[in-house]
């Protein structure tokens, strides 16, 4: 029958409240799988992204006593977000304690260093590549806090893929020279561009000049209050002659990444070697199990929705037994009767499908501004707020809207079946002896 | 026309005695042979309908009438289709409903039959128009077509300022008007009616049965009617008295329905009988 369609339209319209109510388990089912799938994409994105900008190379090799802290960013990735509230949103930058902020340092070196002979050391090891020598500290910029990273231009773009400069150049291929790269929101704070002479010291009044040469993104607001410097100079500004915070290692192959990190580990005691991949790995594998267990969640809304339906189309059915026999009378046959309600399943599954992704959306747009919007605010350095404001960021995908709204709309159909079913099924002689 | 009263006399013509039309020449619309339905209540067999022969010619309005349980609905059922007979036939225009599938005894009601129920069992989501389109829907109609003839039998039925009305805006008379539209969207050879007045107050209900007449009249509709009414009974051409499932009696109740007609429904009735 060309108008089941229309028929099931006019039921539904004819019992709005009704229709509203039953609609309303799809939509909340919908709603939430579309936020939930959209938090775990950002969720994995996010830590994906902050692992990569903390570390740039396939293996940093760092001193030991900064072990305990360096396995415990191993072990538990997300120590870094949990942690970046209080750690370093109260704190000054590189300062500051718990987990959190050790963490972060064994990563940068500002506790404890190595001597500088570990990186030729390590790059003399089979499977590596390039070592490259990297020393970071506190310091300042023009009077303006940054983290000071001293590299050896020679390597450090083959160990960790450089950076990735927007104006200018790299630092001239030597250890030492008066020269400076700094990041974007750094130059754009300070004024600065390609040319400008910096003052660079340990303390905010002190220091010597410095020429910026090039400017680099990272597209995070915090790693752009960095700057590079010559290694030597570093060295000396720090007051750490000959000593390294860390050697960032380039395998021969990405497969020898694993058996290279333990090979470093092995050779030098009092050292620790982190392959960032293995972050990430465990990240992934994180962020898998939340999206199970959040698409979990989702799907029992949706299956407590899809009773709903089922509920009140078996209500709906009951009443209208008599009708039933009446159409079966006039001639309907089970087809068509059975098209008919599932026609107003399938309706019921679109406007819930549409309705939930349509709040669905709202909420998973509005989310970073509900949970973003205190940490920007409080914390000095912008930046760290935008660094850490990805525990609430959700990714809305195309994808995960197709799938929120054909699960939707399946769910509606399937709710529909057996009470379709039974309807068709109906004994008219029954049916219409039903008062 | 001819009747058989109760099971023991079908012997004598039987079986396969299909009329193609009865004795005053016009064509038979519906004939059962021998008709039985039990039921099962429980372990107990219980005859709904204990052997039923019976004749119904074209035009004619039959009435069907007897105590509660008497056997009159399932009559009614077997003929339209709805149930099956454990024993016996059902013949209309000369087909033998007894080897239809479930899908074709649906295409039977929906070209066949008409149906008109006490409670008028209008589709409440559907406006009046729309459920007079629906049997013609079903039988995929197309849209303008339907849509023609629905208003015509509005007009038929004499409700075509009521055509997008709801159900609920409708009296019971109205209802079961556009009841009676709906039942004749389709063409039927004939319409069952169950009680068509059963609802209805009396001025209403002698409404529908001058449409009825009017409809066999113009259209030569035949119908059979269940009913407990005087006044429908009145106004039948034959009217079958069944008790215990078997048919006891056949009426032509042109005496007490002569008090009741208009001259114009005398003279025809004078010219049935």
């Amino acid at each position: 029958m060309s108008s089941s369609m229309g028929m099931a339209f006019k039921s539904l319209r004819r019992r709005k409240l009704r229709t509203a109510f039953t609609v309303s388990g799809i939509v909340v089912g919908v709603a939430l799988i579309l936020v939930l799938l959209s938090l775990t994409a950002g969720t994995s994105t996010r830590a994906g992204a902050l692992i990569n900008t903390l570390s740039p190379a396939q293996i940093t090799v760092v001193n030991a006593t900064g072990r305990t802290a360096a396995t415990a960013g191993a072990g538990g990735t997300f120590v870094f977000r949990g942690g970046g509230g209080g750690g370093f949103g109260g704190g000054r930058l590189g300062g500051g304690g718990g987990t959190a902020a050790a963490t972060f340092a064994s990563l940068f070196g500002d506790s404890s260093t190595l001597d500088q002979s570990v990186a030729d050391a390590v790059g003399n090891l089979t499977g590596v590549s390039v070592a490259s020598p990297t020393l970071s500290s506190t310091g300042y910029v023009s009077g303006t806090a940054s983290f000071i990273t001293g590299i050896d231009p020679a390597t450090y773009k083959e160990a960790t893929g450089g950076l990735n400069i927007v104006t200018g150049g790299n630092l001239a291929n030597s250890t030492s020279g008066s020269q400076i790269v700094v990041g974007q929101n750094l130059a754009t704070n300070l004024g600065l561009s390609v040319g400008s002479v910096v003052t660079v010291g340990s303390n905010a009044t002190g220091g010597s000049p410095y020429t910026v040469v090039g400017i680099y993104s990272t597209g995070n607001t915090f790693t752009e209050r960095f700057s590079y410097i010559p290694l030597t100079n570093a060295q000396a500004i720090a007051n750490k002659t000959g000593q390294i915070s860390e050697v960032y290692v380039k395998a021969d192959s990405p497969n020898e990444v694993a058996q290279v990190t333990s090979e470093i580990t092995a050779s030098f005691p009092g050292v620790s070697a982190i392959a960032p991949s293995t972050f990430t790995g465990a990240a992934a594998t994180l962020s898998g199990t939340l999206t199970t267990f959040f698409t979990i969640i989702g799907l029992a809304a949706l299956l407590a929705g899809s009773f709903g339906v089922v509920n009140t189309m078996m209500m709906s059915i009951s009443e209208r037994t008599r009708e039933i026999g009446a159409l079966k009378a006039i001639g309907a046959k089970k087809g068509q009767i059975m098209r008919i309600f599932l026609s107003e399943a399938f309706l019921i599954g679109v406007i819930g499908a549409v309705v939930g992704v349509a709040i669905g959306v709202a909420i998973t747009l509005a989310l970073p501004y509900l949970t973003g919007a205190a940490t920007t605010t409080t914390v000095r350095g912008a930046g760290l707020g935008g660094l850490f404001r990805g525990a609430l960021s959700p990714t809305l995908t195309l994808n995960t809207i197709l799938l929120s709204l054909g699960l939707g709309i399946v769910v509606g159909i399937l709710s529909g079946v057996y009470p379709a079913w039974r309807a068709s099924r109906m004994d008219p002689v029954e049916a219409l002896r039903h008062v | 026309m001819s009747s058989k009263r109760g099971g023991e006399t079908v012997g004598e013509e039987e079986p396969a005695a299909v009329a193609a039309s009865s004795k005053d020449g016009r064509p038979v619309v519906v004939q059962t042979v021998d008709l039985a339905k039990r039921y099962r209540r429980g372990r107990i067999a219980v005859d709904g309908l204990d052997g039923v022969s019976i004749t119904i010619a074209k035009g004619e309005i039959i009435g069907i009438i007897g105590p509660s349980g008497s056997g009159k609905t399932t009559l009614l059922n077997l003929v339209g289709g709805l149930d099956r007979p454990t024993h016996g036939k059902v013949l209309v225009d000369g087909f033998d409903l007894g080897g239809l599938d479930d899908g074709e005894l649906a295409d039977y009601r929906l070209k066949k039959i008409g149906f008109i129920f006490q409670f008028y069992n209008l589709i409440s989501t559907l406006n009046a128009v729309e459920n007079i389109e629906l049997p013609m829907g079903l039988a995929n109609v197309p849209k303008e077509e339907r849509e023609e003839r629905a208003r015509e039998l509005l007009s038929i039925v004499g409700l075509q300022l009521r055509a997008n009305h709801m159900p609920e805006e409708l009296s019971g008379g109205e209802q079961q008007r556009v009841a009676v539209a709906r039942a004749l969207s389709n063409s039927p050879s004939v319409i069952l009616g169950d009680e068509p007045t059963g609802d209805l107050d009396s001025k209403s209900a002698k409404a529908l049965m001058d449409l009825i007449w009017n409809l066999r009249k113009e259209k030569k509709v035949t119908f059979i009617l269940v009913t407990h009414d005087p006044f429908v009974v009145a106004r039948c051409d034959r009217v079958f008295s069944i008790r215990d499932g078997k048919v006891i009696g056949e009426v032509v109740p042109k005496s007490i329905g002569a008090k009741h007609a208009s001259d114009e429904e005398k003279q025809m009735m004078d010219s049935f009988y």
